[in-house]
């Protein structure tokens, strides 16, 4: 079993990960900079992480999830600093003998990285122009 | 003993610093902290209740014991995806 944690600065490449031998499911997450917060709209958003701690509990989340669902590979990655609206802070890629396991650890990896991994988001108010 | 908290996201914003020191009396304990903490930064009331320690980047409960030169952080809530 792998789990691999990477913490890069602005939005995130396209994904290179792919799935290991004996994978029968993949599933992969994006999360994307919406352009609003709140119904008001933004430029970006800036991430700022408490490192080491963040790669420890995210390592430590992926690890515990992998033993408990049995997956075979978990990949996490993040942003820090600015991500432009539309670009990607968030990506997790799961791959599993089969699917229930991926999704069901998906899903549940990313309520606890909400609650536990030490980031922060701030929203950059896009500047709308004054009205003549 | 005088401990250094450090401040992430909306808690440096509240109380406009990244660290504060914060002196103890008695036991260093985790509790006696978030005690210590609403009265020298009462900007940090509001959070304080529901924050959590971390020490030497893991969460902590308020029984924790700090030590000498641990690193302290308060962690508010996260926002991160």
């Amino acid at each position: 079993m792998t789990t691999t944690v990477t913490i890069s600065d602005g939005a995130l490449a396209v994904g290179e990960a792919r799935p290991c031998d004996g994978a029968g499911a993949w599933v992969s997450f994006e999360g994307i900079v919406r352009g609003d917060e709140a119904g008001r709209p933004i430029s970006a958003l800036v991430y700022e992480t408490y490192e080491p701690m963040a790669q420890r509990v995210l390592t430590s989340l992926g690890e515990e999830l992998a033993s408990r669902h049995g997956l075979l590979a978990v990949h996490v990655e993040h942003s820090r600093g600015r991500v432009a609206v539309g670009g990607c802070s968030f990506r997790l890629s799961i791959a599993s003998a089969h699917r229930k396991e991926a999704l069901a650890a998906m899903d549940e990896f990313i309520d606890r990285m909400k609650r536990d991994a030490p980031i922060w988001k701030r929203p950059q108010w896009a500047v709308t122009p004054m009205s003549a | 003993m005088r401990i250094e908290v450090l401040l992430f996201g909306p808690e440096r914003d509240a109380a406009g610093v990244d660290r504060v020191r914060v002196e103890i009396d008695g036991e260093p304990t985790c509790a006696a902290l978030r005690a210590a903490l609403g009265t020298g930064t009462p900007a940090l009331l509001p959070v304080l209740r529901s924050a959590r320690f971390a020490v030497n980047g893991r969460f902590a409960d308020d029984a924790h014991r700090i030590g000498a030169g641990d690193e302290v952080a308060l962690i508010g809530m996260v926002s991160g995806g």
